[in-house]
């Protein structure tokens, strides 16, 4: 009782799961992927002892009593083998001839009516095989042979499908129309069979059974070419992992007949620039002003300036007066002031002029600007003052001196 | 005369050595498919001493020298194999390692969807692909002080974008198209394994392969 509760069950979980299987069967070399989606059915098949593998990690495989079934409840074998099939058929076809001419002959109606249901079917089958057949081979085509990873083992299968193909289209030639006419005869039932459906299965079994080879061999070329770059590939690898450093290099050839690969050209930049001389061009040249002018300011991601939006040409003859900076003002008048001896006994303390000035500016920055400016002043103007530095020794680096002051004095000689 | 700027754009991106393919510029590769625009762009090439070709797969258009008798012109293709060969290894490295991630048979081909989410989901659960990508971020090409995988890998894409042997596709920029500037790669190795007498690899050879 327990065997048949088992059994039932199997066939249940065959039922259940039965689109997974075929499509397992039909589309990926009879292997079921290891992933969350699959997880019930490969449960459940792997308690019913209908899955194996070796690892852990690998996909499982359907087992070989599944195949079998599904071989034969699908027909795979059938269609696998279908130039075969054809053959015995065409083969038992001919003998049926033979009777059903034996039968007309004799005028044994009823032989010749059962005889003539029985060619009925056996040509009916051998069409049906030969649509079968050619449709196979669109399976391999769409599957690319993806299911097997191995590529040796890929293309070992590739040749073997164009090899049964092959088969298959020598069959299909070996149906020749003046056979067929001539066995046909006279006989309307036969002439019917033999030049009307049968020509038709074969002319559409053999332009399918073309778009499949060509389509194969296609395939197989692909593949070649895979294996050829996964080798150049891995050649390389290890020819870097043997030989530390390499470089390939060309300069042993002459080059005077380049290999194509290596014919590469430098960069070679095409730099234009705006037609200034143009007048037609004035608007575009415009519009890319204002776009060069705003770009700065976009890149920082601030607003254009309102003064930017739009280009002002000067009229002729229009000036712009510059603004004065307050400290150059300021150093302008203290250095009038030395040469001039319009002030007490004729020096200035730079500090002492700063803070009068009212001008917001740091000591160090107005005293090195201020010597700045004497140190260009013309020779003759600069030997009229002397500049004395008040200053502080580094506590620990004796040669350093810092300036905390500065006093302008008109040197002796310009006052004399 | 009217411009064509179709033409234009074609003439500017071979002269500039640039690869033209459907990946990388869909809209040229377009152009270059009727034989008439392909012999007037030539025709315009041949003017400067170049002239057009097609890498061995015919997925890509690039420009060649018509005339290899001129010193420049052998100095500028000896210049222009020297860059190549320097970062050979490198480009090698990163053939292998996708190899490894993807569990494929054949180098990246043109086409070819790089997902950096699914690369490093998967290098980073191996550390022998972790060892492999911190030794090609030692390469000049790809050289990064990241430390971390991620960082590391996106250095790694980045500069081959920059290469032009991928090109970003999507809003999300962490997926990537390959160009068909790898053909024009392959075709390279292909002399140089000749020219050097490089041994092909077997698979016997790649236990790590099969493993992975």
């Amino acid at each position: 009782m327990a065997r048949t509760h088992d059994a039932q069950s199997t066939l249940r979980a065959l039922a259940t799961y039965g689109d997974v299987i075929l499509e397992a069967h039909l589309n990926r070399g009879n292997r079921i992927a290891l992933n969350d989606d699959n997880v019930g059915v490969l449960e459940t098949l792997e308690h019913h002892r209908l899955v194996w593998r070796l690892g852990d990690t690998e996909d499982l495989q359907l087992k070989n009593v599944l195949v079998r079934l599904l071989d034969h409840i699908t027909e795979s074998e059938r269609r696998r083998f279908a130039s075969a099939q054809v053959d015995r058929l065409w083969s038992d076809l001919n003998r049926l001839f033979v009777d059903y001419r034996e039968a007309k002959k004799r005028a044994a109606f009823t032989d010749k009516s059962r005889i003539e249901s029985e060619i009925k079917e056996c040509l009916s089958e051998i069409i049906e095989d030969i649509r079968n057949a050619t449709d196979t081979f669109s399976s391999y085509i769409s599957s690319g042979f993806s299911y097997i990873t191995d590529m040796d083992l890929r293309i070992r299968k590739n040749h073997e499908v164009i090899e049964r193909a092959g088969q298959l289209n020598s069959l299909f030639e070996s149906f020749n129309t003046q056979d067929l006419a001539d066995q046909a005869g006279n006989d309307p039932f036969l002439k019917r069979l033999l030049l009307k459906y049968l020509p038709a299965a074969l002319e559409q079994g053999q332009k399918n059974l073309s778009y499949a080879l060509n389509q194969l061999r296609l395939t197989l070329v692909r593949l070649r070419e895979d294996q050829r770059l996964s080798k150049l590939v891995g050649g390389f690898e290890s020819y870097f992992a043997n030989n530390r450093g390499y470089i390939p290099f060309i300069d042993d050839l002459d080059l005077g007949h380049c290999p194509a690969p290596l014919n590469n050209v430098v960069p070679f930049a095409i730099v234009a620039r705006g037609d200034i001389y143009d007048p037609a061009d004035d608007a575009d040249l415009i519009t890319l002003a204002q776009t060069a002018r705003t770009l700065g300011t976009d890149q920082q991601g601030t607003e254009p300036a309102a003064a930017l939006q739009t280009v002002e040409f000067d009229v002729a003859g229009a000036s712009h007066p510059e603004e004065e900076d307050p400290v150059d003002e300021l150093i302008e008048q203290l250095v009038q002031f030395v040469v001039d001896g319009d002030i007490g006994d004729g020096e200035i303390d730079a500090l002492e002029a700063l803070s009068g000035s009212g001008l917001a500016l740091d000591a160090a920055t107005w005293l090195s600007t201020l010597e700045a400016q004497i140190d260009s002043l013309a020779p003759n103007d600069q030997s009229q003052i002397t500049v004395e530095y008040k200053s502080q020794l580094d506590p620990l680096y004796k040669d350093n001196l810092y300036i905390t002051g500065m006093t302008l004095r008109r040197s002796n000689e310009s006052r004399i | 005369m009217q411009t064509n700027p179709l033409f234009e754009r074609t003439v500017s991106a071979l002269l500039a050595g640039e690869i033209i393919c459907e990946y990388s510029h869909d809209e040229l590769y377009n152009y270059l498919l009727t034989q008439p625009v392909q012999q007037k762009v030539s025709d315009f090439l041949q003017q400067m001493n170049r002239t057009l070709r097609q890498t061995s797969s015919h997925d890509a258009w690039l420009c060649s020298y018509q005339d290899l008798s001129r010193p420049d012109a052998k100095d500028a293709v000896r210049q222009q194999f020297r860059e190549v060969a320097n970062h050979l290894e490198a480009l090698v490295q990163f053939l292998r390692l996708v190899m490894m991630v993807e569990a494929a048979q054949r180098p990246i081909p043109a086409g070819e969807h790089l997902r950096e989410g699914k690369l490093l989901e998967r290098i980073s659960t191996a550390p022998s692909l972790e060892a492999k990508l911190r030794s090609l971020c030692e390469k000049d090409l790809f050289r990064t002080k990241r430390s971390d995988s991620a960082g590391q890998l996106r250095v790694v894409l980045e500069n081959l974008t920059k290469a032009g042997y991928l090109k970003p596709i999507g809003t999300s920029g962490s997926v990537f198209l390959a160009t068909a500037k790898w053909s024009w790669l392959y075709d390279v190795m292909t002399f140089i394994q000749t020219h050097e007498g490089i041994r092909e690899d077997s698979a016997e050879d790649d236990p790590q392969l099969r493993i992975v």
